[in-house]
């Protein structure tokens, strides 16, 4: 029995391989393309996420003090906050800290006045005083100089507006924005689309 | 035969697809992942920080609602069937138990402060909390930078202890600190976040205006006026409401009327603003120096009698007549004072017509002591018109009379010569069912009768939210009145003291102080 090779060889031709080469290239092309795409896609979202939290988060640390406040105002270029607070707690190097160190980190038992604009209770003859402000596009808490950076910078968070109104009752309006990774229809447009918009009332009757 | 071989590797196929879903599922597993991460702290998180807020508020508003009965029903304020206990000078209340997420709220409310009128300033302490539903995963500070804060120094969550109680104790004062595990009552783990806040409760005193009628109003005469003066910065002058440039002027025009209705017939001069409620009154038909506003409804709770608990008790008299005098008490071989809070306290159970009381201060060393005395008259002070009972209340001597029935007599036989209105009080106990409720049917009555003609008038006030107030002659009054309807036809002067404004018993409470505990 004889065994028979076959002689001929298979191949490509260069033709072939030109073709198939750019086919490949193409479809390549066009997969990392989307991987790319797809992992921008994902970073923006993944961005615009957690920069809504961060949002939340400036909003919800304003309304508290605002809530507690004395008295809120805000600056004219509407770049930072500043607010008393009664100071609640007794801290270290406070005159009743001084007379009796264990009282450190103890409420403090408010005191009457009754002044010509009525009736005020004080915690103490000073207050806390916390501000919040725009450094680049963080946004900071400082509360008796101690400063706390309360959103990154890397998410581009600019409060748009803050404004304090006085009439039968007191409250501040803030809203928050920041800029997406992804725009389509300008950037104007795509900050306004992220406004986080928050009311919230003193509840402490002071004026100033 | 001829064996033909193949080149082709049908497998590399499998392999891409295989590549393609681990990649695809790669990406799908991140997303998710993240997805779960702000769902985590946004549906999670964030909702029970705001709910146990939410829940520190409410137990605030209970324990409010609570420490309002101690003026409207005194007798079940803080009672243990709505489970309010008494221990160390505060009450207390089982935690209560309300929504679909099981948040859970409990309040401590302690009398801390007694002002001149006796009347208590309570602080309320209470603590919100709420359960913290999915995974038992930290907030997103790892996507901040390294020197940045977020959620971690905002929300607090007690995943495994509560770090209040560990760190400041249960009351935040640094006393009794212990690790309390996070578990609900299977013993399972519970993450929870807990808030606490703190109110302070003001009392509210009755005389914000020289007359307030939670009815209809009529009067005064054509020639009567009402202003106001200040007593802390000096005795009345008639003259200083037509002085600007007298420095008391501003103090002058606070003669500020009152009416919860749209029946409202006003003469004279008024000096202040008037309120109404869906009144028609103009500047054009009247003499009103201030603001007119016809919008301003309000409404006057019924008056019940403060609890005498804490007041000193004095037997006797138990019945006023002509010539009867009450003079201190003496305990221990020293006349008592008696305080706002704490004066001393007589139960009168008739007061006749003819009847003459003299309220004497305490005296050391030929000086007159402030004196505080409550008397409960629970019948009426008068029974007709020309009756004459007769009250003398010296300088230092703070007289607050109650009385169940009804009050007739001459204005000038309202003798209060200390100089301020605030030191002679009178309060109209509103007429009940047995049952406790109001009692429309029992119509409580203020006469005064300015007797002759005389223009002779008094100094005190008078808080009868349920009694018709009626009021004949030209009498010169300062004080102040809170009554139903109101009615006055003489050309009486009437000078509200502005310093009467935070003087009285306690009508009702309003919240002025609001602290978080952000520890």
């Amino acid at each position: 029995m004889k065994l028979k090779t076959s002689q001929s060889i298979a191949g490509f031709t260069l033709s072939e391989m030109l073709v198939s080469l750019s086919l490949s290239s193409i479809v390549l092309a066009a997969a990392i393309t989307s991987g790319i795409s797809l992992q921008k896609s994902f970073s923006a979202v993944d961005n615009y996420f957690s920069t809504q939290m961060q949002q939340i988060r400036i909003i919800d640390y304003l309304n508290r003090d605002v809530k507690r406040g004395l008295v809120v105002t805000t600056s004219v270029d509407l770049q930072s906050v500043t607010m008393s607070v009664p100071k609640y707690i007794i801290q270290a190097g406070d005159p009743e800290a001084i007379a009796d160190p264990e009282t450190i980190g103890t409420p403090r038992t408010p005191t009457v006045a009754y002044t010509t604009s009525g009736w005020q209770v004080n915690y103490s003859p000073s207050t806390t005083t916390v501000v919040y402000s725009i450094s680049g596009n963080s946004i900071l808490r400082t509360e008796n100089g101690v400063v706390t950076t309360i959103a990154s910078s890397t998410d581009q968070l600019v409060p748009q507006s803050t404004d304090v109104e006085l009439s039968n009752t007191e409250y501040a309006n803030t809203s928050v924005t920041f800029l997406p990774i992804f725009t389509s229809g300008g950037a104007v447009a795509e900050r306004t689309g992220t406004s986080l918009y928050a009311t919230a009332y003193l509840r402490n009757k002071r004026r100033g | 035969m001829r064996i033909s071989q193949r080149t082709v590797a049908p497998g590399n196929v499998l392999l891409c697809v295989l590549c393609t879903i681990l990649v695809v599922s790669l990406i799908g597993g991140n997303v998710l992942l993240n997805c779960i991460t702000r769902y985590n702290v946004a549906s999670s998180q964030v909702r029970s920080w705001k709910e146990s807020l939410d829940a520190a508020e409410t137990g605030g508003d209970i324990a409010y609602a609570e420490l309002r009965k101690t003026i409207s029903d005194p007798t079940h304020a803080f009672g243990p069937s709505n489970g309010w206990t008494y221990s160390g000078g505060a009450y207390t209340n089982s935690p209560v138990t309300y929504g679909q997420d099981n948040l859970s709220t409990s309040s401590r409310v302690d009398p801390f402060y007694y002002d001149g009128n006796g009347n208590a300033w309570y602080r309320i302490r209470t603590k919100g909390t709420a359960p913290v539903l999915g995974l038992k995963r930290v907030g997103m500070d790892d996507r901040m930078g390294p020197n940045t804060r977020g959620d971690s120094l905002l929300r607090k969550i007690d995943f495994n202890y509560d770090h209040f109680v560990a760190t400041y104790g249960p009351n935040g004062d640094g006393v009794g600190q212990t690790l309390v595990a996070m578990i609900d009552a299977s013993g399972n783990p519970r993450p929870q976040i807990s808030r606490r806040i703190e109110l302070i409760a003001a009392p509210m005193t009755p005389f914000e205006a020289a007359i307030k009628a939670g009815g209809t109003f009529y009067g005064l005469g054509s020639a009567a006026y009402i202003d106001s003066y200040r007593s802390t910065t000096g005795s009345y002058d008639a003259s200083v409401k037509t002085n600007p440039s007298d420095p008391r002027y501003p103090d002058s025009r606070s003669g500020t009327v009152e009416i919860n209705s749209s029946v409202a017939t006003i003469q004279g001069s008024i000096y202040g603003n008037l309120y109404t409620n869906g009144g028609t009154v103009t500047k054009k038909t009247t003499s009103i120096s201030g603001i007119i506003d016809n919008n301003v409804p309000f409404s006057l709770s019924p008056f019940a009698m403060p609890s005498t608990a804490g007041w000193n008790y004095v037997s006797s008299p138990t019945m006023i007549n002509p010539n009867t005098t009450i003079n201190p008490p003496v305990v221990n071989g020293v006349p008592r004072t008696g305080s706002p809070e704490s004066p001393n306290y007589y139960l009168v159970s008739s007061f006749a017509n003819n009847g003459n009381l003299t309220v004497n201060p305490v005296v050391i060393g030929g000086v007159a002591q402030e004196t505080y005395v409550a008397i409960h008259v629970t019948g009426d002070i008068g029974q007709n018109t020309s009756s004459q009972p007769t009250i003398t209340v010296p300088p230092s001597v703070h007289v607050q009379v109650y009385f169940d029935g009804n009050l007739q007599t001459k204005a000038e036989n309202i003798i209060n010569t200390s100089g301020y209105a605030g030191n002679l009080q009178f309060y109209a106990i509103s007429p009940t069912l047995p049952n406790g409720a109001p009692d429309p049917s029992v119509q409580q009555t203020v006469d005064l009768n300015s007797g002759g003609g005389s223009t002779s008038g008094f100094s005190a006030v008078f808080y009868t939210p349920s009694a018709n107030f009626t009021i004949n002659g030209a009498p010169d009054i300062t004080g102040a009145i809170v009554c139903k309807n109101f009615y006055g036809n003489g050309n009486v002067h009437w000078h509200y003291d502005r310093a009467l404004d935070s003087a009285g018993d306690a009508v009702d409470y309003r919240i002025i102080s609001y602290v978080e505990d952000i520890r």
